[in-house]
């Protein structure tokens, strides 16, 4: 049974480090916290959704759903953050826009898809094969999605270290100002900040839709709070520490339930947090840690 | 004509004026307008119960104008006000319906939360509220002027665990419920204790929280005590997952469960591991009371799927005080007084009545699920 | 007059509901104007409420002793949060007060003597608007007495450059941990008239979703003074009902509304009054 577990933890943290990277990635470049975040992931989710049922096979609904993500996240730069970057107004009034886009978000997707939930697979058929593996049991999806995240992930980490926008990303989350005088094009640097964390995190949400067979308007808000513990528990800015983050609290959630104390799993997730805060004031891999990738 | 033929003809003539027909009677309040008010979440958290409730008033609107549903010539209409899932806005809407002059009784809110933050000020003013879906311990007993349709958890556990057992004879079982939401922490303890009484061992105890996804660290967890039965305390979206991952975990275990499953696409969502679960519930869509399968073909119609328990019980509320205004009350005294005096109403939840709690007096279905939908238990 | 009765008669629940909003605003106001990103005033306002739902139903307290009682835990709480958070900085401390925040709500659904998920239903709502609004006038008044002292510059010094603070004496530490507890002090007192005034209080009541709306709340009304937290608190409360004709559009407004106060005055709307740059930024 710890074996399953532990199973069922690597898989649950896999997505919860990629929902985490990208709100890391907009904190650590914009010093913003970005609470429209869960409103993409929802929004991919919907979208893989109508071109799934339209009849586009899953692996391309997942990309352009992905894609889609990330050019909400161009978009909500645009409405809800470029018009404060020019007034200078510190990091608690973009949140509060945020939060508006994140409201309209909703609406929207209300007003399209209506409140009830919608399923990729009907009949209670798996997208995929389940697999006996010895004292495990697991299944094809569940496996592509593990799978698909550590490859975003990877693929992310390559981008900033060893590509050209990946260096501006760097600069500018290591200072701005001096970006600008080097050349970089901030508002192009922004717009591909955006849209590379948006896209990554609408993919969680296609993921998640696909893991649990289930798109609704509220499937975000479990993980926006828990997104918030895994980029604090990483350090703010810091890839690497959102991946590792996105595992641990993936892990203490399945452990909390495996001991017997689920009801106490979210208090454990901060409780865990907060220590490790209390140690390390900048979390596990401390701020701006976004120079090292 | 002698004294028995005329006592035939009368009593014939009484019965066939007591029928009712089809076009609008004419009852005591003809032609007097009645407005009625409804709280229901149609936005925010509580939408997918709340929606649903909010098509069956807008559906009882339609049939209140073309006599489908019989008020008796009164100019009956509910008015449907969402408070978004937010107590304040329950408590707000609430107050405007009891000081408008004109609303005689309100319908609703969509959770027992709302309800206890509500109720009170409506029971101050012996204003008559009924709830459709506020089916927790202790609502009506906030006041004499709050009555409820919909059968408690309390209500239909008992008569779950009961029939199960004698059918199945089973000797343990797990207890997996929502450990964060009023109702399903109810089923969950109502379930342990029945089952207890019953005589079976409860073996583990598991819980999960709204929204959850992933159930099979807990699954996992019951699977190793191997439960003969695992008691399910859930609302539709966590039910369906518990049920489908349980299914792909290879438990073999029977499945029992409260009102939260009682939904038409039970089957078609959580697929055939679904099959032969037994649902406690308040309300079978399949039942051939007068209205109800032809309420089901109506809403289906219009709203392009059918009808849930939180929809039916809502239509019956509907049906309820259509009847009520056509045997003549139109203010909020006139309905306190006619919910107090009821003794049976038909309705598409079968014939329901109120008992000396005001709680719904009326009998729980037991359902099995199956390819289609459901089917009795037997 | 007879209007005004009237009036008062149709809306009285959301007159009281106003006020306990802008005490919750003023609140995060306090912890703002120190520069300090705290947003655990949801948790210390259900801890008041508890506390003085506990007292009121199981010891039969009268209201005013309970409301004494709740505010000083509530005020604590806040000294001791000080201690583990006080080498936290902005985003930081924030996210770790919403996690305080989690951990309370996690706490009262799971103990008994909170009723837990069930909540507590029963109470007395035996505070009426006047007693509401006399709270919040002495707050308001406090804070007005507050801002003319040395604590409040020594506040303004820490928020705006803690280093130089430091270099002119103020001890920083007891500053912040002086500013958490007057938010907790004032969250308390709110939450204690919520619990005197509400018939039934569950966790959910006081989580993350409460907090969010503090926060939108001061931040719209303007975080540069305790007149924007009132503002922000009445304005967004009235809101729903305001727009209520607006049916299934009301949400969208909600979002857009929000968005486009925020865009075009992004000091809130007491900035409206004032022109000139943002003077407190957080």
């Amino acid at each position: 049974m710890v074996a399953q577990q532990l199973l069922n933890g690597l898989f649950l943290g896999a997505v919860y480090a990629l929902f985490a990277v990208g709100y890391t990635l907009v904190f650590g470049v914009l010093d913003i916290l970005n609470l429209a975040h869960a409103a993409i992931f929802t929004a991919a989710a919907f979208a893989a959704f109508s071109l799934a049922a339209a009849g586009v096979p899953l692996p391309l609904a997942f990309l352009i759903a992905a894609v889609v993500g990330g050019v909400l996240g161009i978009l909500l730069d645009r409405v809800a953050f470029a018009p404060l970057r020019r007034r200078n107004a510190g990091t608690l009034v973009p949140l509060i826009s945020s939060i508006g886009v994140a409201i309209i978000i909703g609406a929207v997707l209300r007003g399209i898809y209506g409140v009830d939930e919608l399923h990729f697979v009907t009949g209670g058929r798996d997208a995929g094969t389940t697999i006996h593996l010895g004292p495990v049991t697991f299944t094809t999806v569940e496996l592509t999605i593990f799978v698909a995240a550590v490859v975003l992930m990877l693929a992310l980490s390559w981008v900033l270290r060893s590509t050209t926008l990946g260096r501006s990303i760097r600069a500018v989350a290591q200072d701005r100002i001096a970006a600008t005088l080097l050349g970089v094009d901030l508002e192009r640097t922004i717009a591909a900040t955006f849209f590379i964390a948006s896209s990554l995190g609408g993919a969680a949400g296609v993921l998640t839709g696909l893991e649990y067979n289930s798109v609704t308007l509220d499937m975000g808000s479990p993980i926006e709070l828990k997104g918030l513990a895994i980029i604090i528990l990483g350090g703010m800015g810091s890839v690497t520490g959102a991946v590792i983050g996105g595992f641990i609290i993936g892990a203490v959630e399945t452990l909390a339930v495996a001991f017997g104390l689920s009801e106490w799993r979210d208090a454990i997730t901060f409780g865990v947090m907060f220590i490790i805060l209390v140690a390390r004031p900048s979390g596990l891999f401390g701020k701006r840690a976004l120079r090292q990738a | 004509m002698n004294r028995s033929s005329l006592s035939t003809l009368a009593f014939i003539a009484i019965v066939a004026l007591a029928t009712p027909s089809f076009a609008a009677s004419k009852g005591p309040a003809a032609g007097k307008t009645v407005h009625v008010g409804v709280i229901a979440d149609v936005t925010g958290g509580a939408g997918v119960y709340g929606t649903p409730q909010k098509n069956a008033y807008e559906l009882a609107n339609d049939d209140l104008k073309s006599g489908k549903l019989d008020a008796g010539g009164a100019n009956l209409s509910f008015d449907v006000q969402d408070a978004a899932s937010d107590g304040a806005q329950v408590v707000n809407i609430l107050q405007k319906f009891m000081t408008d002059g004109s609303t005689a009784m309100v319908l609703g809110p969509t959770l027992s939360g709302e309800a206890f933050k509500a109720y009170p000020i409506a029971a101050r003013a012996s204003y008559p509220v009924m709830g459709t879906s506020t089916t927790a311990e202790g609502v009506t007993a906030i006041g004499p002027s709050v009555f409820r349709d919909s059968l408690a958890e309390s209500q239909v556990i008992p008569t779950t665990v009961k029939r199960t057992h004698d059918k199945w004879h089973y000797k343990t079982a797990a207890v997996i419920y929502g450990d964060d939401n009023a109702f399903t922490k109810t089923d969950g303890d109502i379930f342990t204790r029945e089952l207890k009484s019953a005589g079976v061992d409860v073996v583990d105890t598991e819980t999960f929280h709204q929204k959850d996804t992933d159930f099979q660290p807990a699954l996992t967890r019951i699977e190793s005590k191997h439960p003969d039965v695992i008691a399910i305390g859930a609302l539709f979206p966590e039910a369906t997952k518990i049920i489908q991952q349980a299914g792909k975990l290879g438990i073999k275990a029977h499945m029992i469960g409260g009102n939260g499953l009682n939904a038409p696409d039970m089957y078609s969502v959580a697929g055939p591991a679904a099959q032969g679960t037994v649902v406690g519930a308040a309300w079978y869509s399949g039942a051939k009371y007068p209205s109800n399968l032809e309420f089901v073909k109506a809403y289906a119609a219009k709203y392009g799927k059918g009808p849930d328990q939180f929809a039916a019980q809502s239509y019956a509320a509907a049906q309820i005080v259509a009847y009520l205004v056509a045997h003549g009350s139109t203010t909020k005294e006139e309905m306190l007084t006619g919910l107090r005096n009821v003794r049976v109403i038909q309705t598409v939840l079968g014939p329901i009545g109120f008992d000396s709690n005001r709680d719904a007096k009326s009998s729980p279905v037991i359902l099995s699920i199956v390819k289609d939908g459901f089917s009795y238990f037997h | 007059m007879h209007a005004l009765a009237d009036f008062y008669a149709r809306h009285s629940q959301l007159i009281d509901q106003v006020g306990i909003n802008a005490l919750l605003a003023l609140s995060l106001s306090v912890s703002l104007q120190a520069g300090q990103l705290a947003l655990a005033q949801a948790a210390f306002m259900g801890i008041a409420a508890y506390v003085t739902a506990i007292l009121t139903l199981t010891y039969h307290w009268p209201l005013i002793a309970t409301i004494l009682v709740a505010v000083l835990v509530a005020t604590l709480a806040g000294a001791a949060l000080a201690y583990p958070v006080r080498r936290l900085r902005g985003v930081f401390l924030a996210i770790a007060t919403i996690g305080f925040g989690e951990i309370v709500r996690v706490v009262a659904n799971n103990v008994s003597i909170t009723g837990g998920a069930e909540g507590m239903s029963g109470l007395p709502q035996d505070a009426n608007t006047l007693t509401i609004y006399a709270a919040l006038a002495v707050v308001a008044l406090a804070l007005f007495g507050l801002s003319r002292t040395k604590f409040a510059l020594a506040v303004a010094l820490v928020r705006e450059d803690e280093h130089a603070a430091r270099g002119v004496g103020v001890d920083v530490g007891t500053v912040r941990m002086l500013s958490l507890a007057l938010g907790g002090a004032i969250a308390g007192l709110a939450g204690a008239l919520y619990a005197h005034s509400s018939a039934f209080i569950t966790p959910n009541d006081f989580g993350f979703e409460r907090m969010e709306q503090i926060l939108v709340w001061c931040v719209i009304g303007g975080v540069t003074s305790p007149l924007g937290a009132v503002l922000g608190a009445t304005f967004l409360s009235v809101l729903p009902e305001l727009i209520r004709f607006l049916a299934d559009y009301r949400e969208i407004t909600n979002g857009i509304i929000l968005l486009l106060v925020i865009v075009f005055a992004p000091g809130g709307l007491a900035s409206l009054w004032r022109r000139g740059p943002i003077r407190v930024r957080v």
